[in-house]
């Protein structure tokens, strides 16, 4: 136990010194989320306001001449002059954005109580154009059918006979759960993984690159508890990466100024004692497990770049199943709490959502500690063969 | 006390080694049948060319490796039977060694301190003794990576030498070290003798055997071509200098392998 102790001390003071590891693990994941986040969002909604506001020219034939009243807007030009064929032509080439142009038949149509046609010809490249123009249409379209409404002599509840009252069963929590849950778990767990990489390559690969190696096979503390102090320590950096990003991520949902109160107040809700326990229930199994899977890959490399080669391949085959958690369909069932990464991501998935069933949480915790036991019995294996020790 | 009685260590041979070496066997034996008693109190050096075998044999006294047969006993322990006894008496450092660059000498020791379970008593006076002699207070806070060869390979011998340990292994100590840091190797070596300390080192620098060993073995392609006293040795030379010795030495030895 003292060894241990000594070990993880030593290492955690070693890897805390090191700038490379401060950012991969304990920086990066703590403002991935908030810059993200802000970022996206951010540029977002500079480039819809930009796409709404943007001056839009438009030609129109044989349009009724009410028409043109709907379409007084500072931001839109009228075209005038050109022929019909030239303006579709000029909408081609970008110098006209739509071209509006109402079938021959339209006001007849229209005075008779049938359907007029008009034919919009743009680009739909042009994302906000539709929104925009039909927009306009819409309230002209509402005019016409007020007139009719008038006309026959009806309510307006005549021509609208069904309306769809829509009730949001799901609680706050639960379409919280549907919309972070998914990328919640993805995120700590690839961010686990990879806060645990560069502390393994260092403690254990970094050990035998740089020959120190040697002088701590000659001490007499027993070298299964310098391995487990070594593995702790990797854990640890992982574990807190972990942590790192879900932080973030709740900080930046706290700080942002878009988000609806009641799932603010959903938030809150999510962060209590119990979350936080059976978080860490999953998150300190799962970090040591990736800690002793990758100490036993990268104690076969003899330099960083070999284990580099060894461990990027393995970023995969953890991304998988996080992303699996993702996709609609694929719930906690008796098959899939065994498969790990994929049982903590659907598992969380449940939890933010309170709709996690005890037994399946238990199973989960249970089989993630074997794995994890496993792994460090397997990294044992493999540090006490001479030839992967020692260059 | 370091007995070698029978010692050998074989390695499989992979297809590209078997190349290499342009041999069908598949093993082959690093360390074939060696044996040698070093005593305390005197210096034993361990003489070879490149690929001899030497390494191989330190690691074997130092517990890093096992022997594929054969045994050693360092101050009356079995390397095979009770490592953990051998490790606590032995002190190992070798020329290639590098330390944590991030750490400082006195983290380092201490770490070292810890894993080798000594008091904290005993600690703080070896600790302050070894920081004197080798003058490692002046940046005994500083961190490796910012220091000179010099000043590595002086904590790299606080740190080995910590837990004063009765024996002490050295593998080419001073391989790549120049004269005035490898000079630091040659006072541990004299000194530890003084202490009574059992002394094996192992080199191909004649000079340095000359100056400092009182015993000596030489080893070739695996097997000990020579084992006797450094004054058996000079006897032997008729004359000749060391160093041609000992090249005839191992070329006699090559033929009849051949």
């Amino acid at each position: 136990m003292k060894t241990i102790l000594t070990v993880i001390r030593k290492e955690l003071l070693d890897t805390l010194r090191d700038k490379r590891t401060l950012i991969t693990a304990i920086l990066l994941p703590m403002l991935l989320i908030p810059v993200l986040m802000f970022g996206v969002t951010k540029l977002q909604s500079s480039i819809l306001k930009k796409e709404q506001t943007k001056d839009i020219k438009i030609a129109i034939y044989q349009a009724p001449e009410s028409f043109a009243n709907y379409l007084q807007d500072e931001s839109i030009e009228i075209v005038e002059g050109l022929d019909i064929e030239d303006a579709k032509a000029a909408v081609e080439n970008d110098s006209i954005d739509a071209v509006l142009e109402f079938a021959p038949d339209f006001q007849a149509n229209v005075d008779q109580m049938k359907s007029g046609t008009i034919n919009l010809n743009y680009k739909t490249t042009e994302l906000m154009l539709y929104k925009r123009i039909s927009g306009k249409i819409e309230v002209f379209k509402t005019d016409i059918l007020q007139d009719r409404v008038k006309q026959l002599n009806i309510t307006t509840e005549a021509i609208n006979p069904v309306v769809i009252q829509q009730n949001d069963m799901a609680s706050s929590k639960e379409r919280l759960g549907k919309i972070f849950g998914g990328f919640l778990p993805y995120m700590f767990i690839i961010m686990c993984f990879s806060g645990c990489m560069y502390p393994a390559l260092d403690l254990i690969t970094g050990e035998k690159e740089k020959g120190t190696i040697e002088t701590l096979l000659t001490v007499p503390a027993s070298r299964f508890n310098i391995l487990l102090g070594k593995m702790l320590t990797i854990a640890f950096v992982g574990l807190f990466s972990a942590i790192m990003i879900i932080l973030g991520l709740f900080i930046s949902l706290k700080l942002f100024p878009d988000i609806p109160a009641e799932f603010l107040t959903a938030i809150n809700g999510v962060i209590s004692v119990k979350f936080v326990l059976m978080m860490f229930a999953m998150l300190i199994p799962l970090s040591v497990f990736f800690a002793g899977v990758l100490s036993a890959l990268v104690v076969r490399a003899n330099s960083f770049k070999e284990a580099q080669s060894i461990v990027t391949p393995l970023t995969f085959v953890v991304l998988i199943p996080a992303m699996l958690a993702m996709l609609p369909g694929i719930d906690l069932t008796w098959k899939t709490v065994w498969i790990p990464i994929l049982n903590i991501a659907l598992a969380t998935k449940e939890i933010i959502a309170e709709t996690i069933e005890m037994k399946y949480f238990f199973v989960i915790v249970v089989s993630l500690i074997i794995f994890a036991l496993l792994s460090v019995i397997y990294s044992h294996k493999q540090f006490s063969k001479e030839n992967m020790v020692l260059k | 006390m370091i007995e070698v009685s029978n010692l050998v260590k074989t390695y499989t041979l992979t297809k590209q080694q078997k190349k290499e070496l342009q041999t069908t066997a598949g093993s082959i034996n690093a360390v074939n049948n060696v044996s040698f008693n070093c005593t305390p109190g005197r210096v034993f050096s361990l003489l070879g060319p490149n690929g001899a075998g030497k390494t191989t044999t330190l690691r074997m006294i130092a517990t890093i490796l096992k022997p594929t047969s054969g045994n050693v006993r360092v101050s009356g322990y079995s390397v095979v039977d009770e490592p953990d006894q051998v490790r606590k008496s032995i002190g190992f450092l070798t020329g290639s060694t590098n330390l944590y660059e991030r750490l400082t000498p006195e983290e380092i020791v201490k770490y070292f301190a810890d894993l080798h379970g000594i008091s904290k008593a005993d600690f703080k006076n070896r600790k302050e003794e070894l920081f004197d002699r080798l003058g490692i207070n002046e940046f005994a806070k500083k961190r490796i990576g910012q220091m000179s060869t010099g000043m590595k390979q002086k904590v790299s011998i606080a740190r080995s030498m910590i837990h004063d340990p009765s024996v002490v292994i050295f593998d080419e100590p001073t391989s790549g070290l120049d004269v005035i840091t490898a000079s630091s190797i040659i006072d541990l070596i004299k000194q530890c003798k003084q202490e009574n300390k059992t002394v094996i080192f192992s080199s191909h620098i004649m000079s340095e055997v000359d100056l400092l060993c009182d015993d000596l073995a030489i080893i070739a392609k695996g097997n000990l071509v020579f084992s006797g006293s450094m004054d058996d040795y000079r006897a032997q030379s008729e004359g000749k200098s060391l160093t041609e010795t000992f090249i005839d030495v191992v070329n006699a030895n090559q033929i009849i392998n051949a």
